[in-house]
């Protein structure tokens, strides 16, 4: 299956992997028209900065913003390296609008990061490629196959090795259920 | 600024910021390890976050083996728990430093500013919160002990 028919059938799909944000950016600016890039930027909370700003002049954050509203028509968008370019607020926010672009506007999502913890509550699907070829694919964030190219999320690390001899602890992403689980497990 | 080993996390990460440190190499893309010898002090700009946590562990025991003095700029609060020191920028503001458990342990304050806390630190602050433990694990192990004496 090739990645298109993938993201087709899931809607947002995640991708093990680098991205470079910046490649041709200058020229899907350009192509854009200033009133559909204010509009874009604004739809992902860029709205104060000036349209004249020199992307070399602009945070890692605000080059993936710009890149995402860059992308905004496009019927698959493809963005990437979301831990690496925002701090953890910015993550958060930048979930929701991928939602949201995919639930209000049925836009397919493809996002490439090599840290799964982007994907949680996001990717319905995370696909491991090599050369544009899926090499191997799970719906299952503790999925150990998946941690040979990446590193395990901490919280997934940390109940995988309470679990070696308590079994208590359930295949939680979230924090907060952990804390549960503990609590019962320790009371 | 402690010049040994130091991270720098800031709410707008921009090369900027290395100006700063004019003696400091800066390393913003592949390197090998014959660069940091020759360089002695650098930057690592964003570039550690995607390696594996076995080239991590190698690539710090050769920083410290060869007394390499070395910042941080990085997104990745799992990589703060790798340096002595830590130190978060607003622009050109130092909002914070200081030793990086002691900055940590504020964790109003770094929430407040966007940022997570490295998820063991978080997890202590959380279940100390709750009574459950009395004091902030850096390693899983420990927290293990402490929760199931």
């Amino acid at each position: 299956m090739e990645i298109k028919d993938v993201v087709n059938s899931y809607g947002i799909i995640g991708v093990i992997g680098s991205y470079k944000s910046t490649l041709d950016m200058d020229k899907k600016i350009s192509e854009l028209g200033v009133n559909n890039l204010v509009n874009a930027l604004k739809m992902v909370e860029l709205s104060k900065i000036d349209i004249n700003t020199k992307l070399t002049d602009l945070s890692t954050s605000e080059l993936l913003k710009v890149d995402l509203a860059t992308k905004l028509h496009e019927d698959i968008i493809i963005i990437g390296s979301i831990y690496n370019s925002l701090i953890f607020k910015e993550r958060e926010v930048m979930k929701k609008l991928l939602l949201k672009l995919h639930n209000d506007y049925n836009k397919k999502i493809v996002v490439i990061d090599n840290h799964v913890e982007v994907f949680f509550n996001l990717a319905k699907k995370i696909l491991v490629l090599d050369d544009k070829e899926v090499i191997y694919e799970t719906s299952d964030f503790y999925d150990s196959n998946l941690y040979k190219w990446v590193n395990t999320p901490r919280i997934i690390e940390f109940i995988n090795y309470i679990n070696k001899d308590k079994k208590i602890l359930n295949n939680n992403t979230d924090i907060y259920e952990l804390i549960k689980d503990i609590y019962r497990g320790v009371s | 600024m402690k010049e040994t080993d130091v991270t720098i996390i800031s709410v707008n990460l921009n090369k900027k910021l290395t100006m700063a440190y004019k003696d400091y190499h800066v390393i913003e893309d592949d390197f090998d390890y014959e660069d940091l010898l020759k360089y002695k002090k650098v930057i690592f700009f964003n570039v550690l976050n995607n390696l594996k946590d076995e080239e991590l562990d190698k690539l710090f025991n050769f920083i410290r083996e060869n007394n390499i003095l070395f910042i941080n700029y990085t997104n990745n609060m799992e990589l703060v728990l790798r340096t002595s020191y830590l130190m978060i920028y607003n622009g050109n503001d130092i909002l914070a430093e200081g030793p990086t458990l002691e900055i940590l342990k504020n964790d109003k304050l770094i929430k407040r500013l966007g940022f997570d806390e490295p998820f063991i630190v978080d997890l202590s602050l959380l279940l100390k919160g709750y009574g459950l433990i009395s004091e902030i694990y850096l390693d899983k192990e420990s927290l293990k002990r402490a929760l199931w004496k």
